[in-house]
C-alpha cells in the first residue's frame, strides 16, 4: 500500500487541494454590509425606529451594491443577474435585494411625512410584511449561495445560512442600540435589546463551534480547511478577531455596559462586534478549499 | 440526441503536457488560462514511490453546477451536452468559478488581453484574443468549433500516448462507449453528482 500526502497547492501543476482566491475581499464587504444593513433595518422596523430602518436600508441596498457592482468584471451587465431564479441563489438574493430596496423605502416613507400612509392601516402593514421578508432574504441569501456550491466543502453546510441570519440578527441588535443612544432616541426598548444581544451571542459562539466540529467531520477538504482557521495561516485572525474579539469580548463588554451603560464601552462593542462580523465571513472565504481528484 | 464525452487512460499519459500545448496553440488562451493541462501526484515515500498523472479538463457535466450557479444565464448546456459560456452575457460574478468542483473555470481580469505572454502582444495572440472579452469567465469548449467540422479536439489529436479517447457517450459501439465499459471507467469526484461526461480509466 502506497502512502498519500495531499499537500495545499496553488496555480501550479500539482494534484492537492487548491484554494478558492476569487471571492475575497469585495465579496466579504458585500456579504458583511448586506447582512448589518438588513439586520439593522429588521431590528428597526420591529421596534418602528425609523432612523434604523432608514440607515440599514442604505447600508443594505447602496453599501452591498456598490461593492458587489466594484467586483463584477461587467458591472454593466449587472441587471442580467436576475435571469435565472430557477437555480442560481445570487439571482434569488438580487431580486430579494429589489423588493427589499423598493418596499422598504415605501415603509419608510411615512415615518418622515414622504408619504401618506398611516402606519399601523392594513396596507402598511402588508408594506411592512413584504419589507422585513426581503430584509431576512438579503440576510440569509448570501448562506445559501455559500450552501450551494457544492466545489467546497466548507461552505456546502445547511448550517452556512444559519450562520448568517444570526450573524446579521446580531449585527443589526448592535447597530440599533448603538443609534438609539447616539441619535438621544426613545430607550424604552433598549433593554431588551441587550438581553437580546446577549443570547445571540451565545447563540452566534454555539453556532460557530458546532460549524466546526461538522466541517471537521464531513470531507477532508473541510477538514483541511477547518484546520487553516484553527492552526493554519488564518489562525490568528480567527481566533483573535472572530472568536476573541468578536464574540468573547463583545459578550463581556456587553454585560459590562448593561451594568454601567457607559457610551465609550458601547462604542467598543459596537467596533468589536463588527470586526468579528466581517472577519468570520472574509476567513471563511479564504479558506474554502477545492477537493482533489483522484484515481481510485 | 448526441453527448459528446471524454475517456481519459490514466496509464497511458506520460504527463508530458503535450495537451496542454495543443490546447493554447489551438484555442489561443491568455496567459495563466489553461483549459486543461496534466496535474501531478508524487505516492508514496523512497524507495516505495509512484508518480500518476491527471489530465485534467472541464468535465462538461450533464448536471453542471456552474450553469446551476450562474445567475444571468451565460453558462449553458448544448444539445450536445458540450457546456459553454456566451461572453456577451457574461458579467463576470465569478459564480460559476467557486460552483465549479473541478476548478476548472478561469476569469479573465481587467488589462489581461493587452499583456500577453511578452507584455506585447504578437501577432498570433492579436489574432486569437478577438474571440474572448475581459472581465468574463472562460473554459474548455471541447474544441466545438473542430468538433462541429467533424475533428477531434486538439488534446485529443496531439496526445502521443492516445491516452485521450473523445466520441458519443450515447452511442454504445463508439470507442469511448466501449473503452470506459470494458475498463469500468469512472467518473472524477463523482460522489458530487455533476454527472460528468469525462471519464478516467485507471
Amino acid at each position: 500500500m502506497i502512502s498519500r500526502n495531499i499537500p495545499i497547492v496553488g496555480e501550479e501543476f500539482i494534484l492537492g487541494y487548491r484554494p478558492q482566491n476569487e471571492w475575497q475581499g469585495l465579496i466579504a464587504t458585500a456579504f458583511f454590509l448586506g447582512k448589518i444593513g438588513g439586520g439593522l433595518f429588521l431590528v428597526s422596523m420591529l421596534i418602528q425606529f425609523a432612523a434604523g430602518a432608514l440607515a440599514g436600508l442604505v447600508i443594505a441596498v447602496i453599501g452591498k451594491g456598490i461593492a458587489h457592482l466594484l467586483y463584477l468584471g461587467r458591472p454593466e451587465r449587472f441587471w442580467r443577474a436576475m435571469a435565472n431564479p430557477g437555480s442560481s441563489w445570487i439571482s434569488r438574493g438580487i431580486i430579494g435585494m429589489m423588493v427589499f430596496a423598493v418596499f422598504g423605502f415605501i415603509h419608510i416613507m411615512p415615518y418622515y411625512g414622504w408619504l401618506e400612509l398611516g402606519t399601523g392601516t392594513g396596507l402598511w402593514w402588508a408594506i411592512a410584511i413584504i419589507a422585513g421578508f426581503a430584509a431576512f432574504i438579503v440576510m440569509v441569501y448570501d448562506g445559501f449561495v455559500l450552501a450551494a456550491s457544492p466545489a467546497i466543502p466548507l461552505w456546502n453546510s445547511s448550517l452556512m445560512p444559519i450562520l448568517c441570519f444570526f450573524y446579521a440578527l446580531l449585527g443589526g441588535t448592535t447597530l440599533t442600540i448603538f443609534m438609539l443612544y447616539f441619535l438621544g432616541q426613545d430607550l424604552s426598548g433598549v433593554a431588551l435589546l441587550k438581553n437580546i444581544e446577549i443570547w445571540l451571542l451565545i447563540i452566534n459562539f454555539i453556532i460557530v463551534v458546532s460549524f466546526l466540529l461538522t466541517m471537521r467531520k464531513t470531507t477532508s477538504a473541510g477538514r483541511e480547511a477547518v484546520m487553516q482557521l484553527l492552526t493554519g495561516p488564518f489562525a490568528k485572525l480567527f481566533i483573535g478577531a472572530v472568536i476573541i474579539v468578536g464574540l468573547v469580548v463583545t459578550f463581556l463588554l456587553t454585560l459590562y455596559f448593561t451594568a454601567t451603560e457607559s457610551m465609550t464601552v458601547l462604542l467598543w462593542i459596537t467596533l468589536a462586534d463588527l470586526i468579528g462580523h466581517y472577519f468570520i465571513f472574509y476567513l471563511l472565504l479564504r479558506a474554502g478549499l477545492y477537493t482533489p481528484i483522484s484515481s481510485r | 440526441m448526441t453527448r459528446y464525452g471524454m475517456a481519459i487512460d490514466l496509464k497511458r499519459c506520460l504527463g508530458c503536457n503535450g495537451c496542454t500545448i495543443a490546447c493554447k496553440a489551438e484555442n489561443g488562451t491568455p496567459k495563466g488560462v489553461f483549459y486543461t493541462k496534466v496535474l501531478e501526484e508524487e505516492r508514496g515515500t523512497f524507495p516505495m514511490t509512484q508518480k500518476v498523472y491527471y489530465p485534467v479538463l472541464c468535465n462538461h457535466c450533464q448536471d453542471a453546477p456552474c450553469e446551476e450557479a450562474c445567475p444571468t444565464g451565460a453558462t449553458y448546456t448544448r444539445a450536445d451536452g458540450i457546456v459553454l459560456v456566451e461572453n456577451d452575457k457574461c458579467m463576470g460574478c465569478r459564480a460559476c468559478y467557486v460552483a465549479c468542483p473541478y476548478k476548472n473555470r478561469y476569469y479573465l481580469p481587467k488589462g489581461i488581453l493587452s499583456e500577453g505572454y511578452y507584455g506585447k502582444l504578437t501577432p498570433y495572440e492579436i489574432e486569437k484574443y478577438k474571440e474572448f472579452q475581459e472581465g468574463v469567465a472562460v473554459k474548455c469548449k471541447f474544441c466545438v468549433e473542430r468538433v462541429e467540422q467533424g475533428l477531434e479536439p486538439a488534446c485529443v489529436t496531439t496526445c502521443m500516448a492516445g491516452a485521450r479517447v473523445f466520441g458519443k457517450l450515447d452511442d454504445p459501439n463508439s470507442e469511448v462507449s466501449r473503452i470506459i465499459r470494458s475498463r469500468n471507467g469512472f467518473q472524477p469526484l463523482a460522489e458530487y453528482n455533476t454527472k460528468p461526461c469525462v471519464f478516467y480509466l485507471d
